[in-house]
């Protein structure tokens, strides 16, 4: 991926290279992985401990309460130094990778929490289900991983009613269904928002991170 | 040649975590069947990874980071991996031994969250349908849907039904067509209620299903009689 110069404030030590920012917190990751590297991860843990909290409990989204989100925190970010040996850059941004971990551990709680269990005999574990891992995966044409930024741009310039049905989907965990109910829209409303939001981002989706 | 796919709603359900579980099972399996799929699906987690950057962070207590260090320590040395149960390339679990599923040919290739599945519902048992229809429920650790394996034998015709709730049915093994075309494996079908569907198996194989059903099937052919126990697919 070209090298791009950062808008960055990073605190403190500031990364010498021209780099994107996802590019740093990408590093970081791998020196976790590698070394155990515990700085590396306090860093981590101070950029995305807020983050992972403010998506699911903040001002406009309240999935889950501030103590439950606390709890997430300490579960994902408890993930991420058990996994970071397995991270791989080429394939995923830390953005991307921090969240499938997120996704997982949140679909993890909530099935704790809600069980309805006729378990006997089932193995199937949410990391089976949610399975990132390449072994997993048919063989894929490797593609270069989008700039994190431009899809954040990306998702900033949607049509307000656009944007707002991937949050409620992605951020309050809503099937398109419960989204509708609560917008008291059809659901063929917010399919063909989602729809439209995806055609709108395929653009950078598919192109900007074109070699 | 994979021509049926999860739409992109559902996939945006899967890779938000909001489609239910048996749902999720099918979708998953597709995923490692389908180099397209699996693409896309990784779009929707980068559109993930974009939301989050873009969270309003919100403080955690002050305490957080040092409670997970604390955790951390208390780790055995090294994180490894969570996934030390299946190296990679084995087959199933061998736990529940049963030499009648190893054998069987149509078992013998799954995508490995099915090979997962099948595990820990070793030894299948299978039930006679109809003629041409077998079926065996898999226990997927939720009640909402129906999950089970459908066989069909080499040519065989499947009772025209429909269906009271949503069914998704992911091609394992050989090919059926219907009116509307040829499932081969990897295809993902969704059908709506109501949708009436009359399955064959092609001539030169039997063919093996995964199916997860909303609501329990109705028979509405005439020959509905010799299917009556289609009626036990509803969820004891
Ligand atoms: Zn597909």
């Amino acid at each position: 991926m070209m090298a791009q110069v950062t808008r960055t404030d990073f605190n403190g030590k500031a990364v010498q290279q021209t780099q994107t920012r996802d590019d740093d917190w990408s590093r970081l990751l791998v020196q976790v992985g590698t070394h155990r590297d515990r700085a590396a991860f306090e860093r981590l843990f101070h950029h995305y401990a807020p983050l992972i909290k403010g998506f699911h409990y903040s001002r406009s989204v309240q999935a889950f309460s501030a103590e439950a989100a606390d709890e997430l925190v300490q579960e994902v970010m408890f993930r991420v130094w058990r996994k970071a040996t397995s991270f791989d850059p080429a394939r995923a941004s830390a953005n991307t990778w921090i969240y499938t971990i997120m996704r997982n551990c949140r679909i993890d709680m909530l099935r704790r929490n809600s069980r309805r269990q006729d378990a006997d005999g089932c193995d199937v574990e949410v990391d089976d289900i949610w399975d990132e891992s390449p072994e997993s995966q048919p063989l894929v044409v490797l593609q270069h991983k989008r700039s994190q930024r431009d899809i954040a741009e990306g998702l900033r310039g949607l049509p307000p009613e656009q944007s707002h049905v991937l949050e409620k989907a992605y951020m309050e965990g809503k099937s398109h269904s419960e989204i509708a109910e609560e917008l008291g829209l059809p659901l063929g409303t917010v399919k063909s928002r989602v729809r439209l939001a995806l055609k709108k981002l395929e653009t950078i989706l598919s192109k900007r991170g074109a070699p | 040649m994979i021509r049926h796919h999860p739409d992109s709603n559902m996939l945006l359900e899967y890779a938000s975590g909001s489609l239910p579980w048996a749902m999720s099972l099918a979708v998953s399996a597709h995923l490692q069947l389908c180099p397209h799929c699996r693409r896309a699906s990784e779009q929707l987690n980068e559109i993930g990874g974009g939301l989050l950057e873009d969270s309003a962070p919100q403080a955690t207590s002050g305490a957080a980071l040092a409670q997970l260090m604390e955790r951390i320590d208390q780790e055995p040395q090294q994180g490894e991996p969570q996934h030390a149960d299946s190296p990679a390339g084995e087959g199933a679990p061998v736990s529940r031994r049963n030499t009648r599923d190893d054998r069987d040919p149509a078992l013998a290739r799954l995508p490995q969250v099915i090979r997962k599945l099948l595990g820990g519902n070793r030894p299948l048992k299978w039930r006679r349908v109809s003629p041409a229809l077998k079926m065996s429920r898999l226990h997927t650790g939720q009640d909402q849907y129906e999950v089970a394996f459908h066989r069909i034998s080499r040519g065989g015709k499947v009772a025209e039904h429909d269906h009271r709730g949503r069914e998704v049915t992911l091609v394992l093994y050989g090919s059926f067509s219907d009116a509307d075309g040829v499932y081969s494996p990897g295809d993902f079908l969704l059908r709506e209620p109501g949708e009436v569907h009359r399955p064959i198996a092609t001539q030169d194989q039997e063919c093996l299903c995964l199916s997860v059903v909303e609501a329990p099937v109705s028979v509405t052919g005439p020959l509905g009689w010799l299917v009556n126990p289609l009626l036990s697919f509803r969820p004891a």
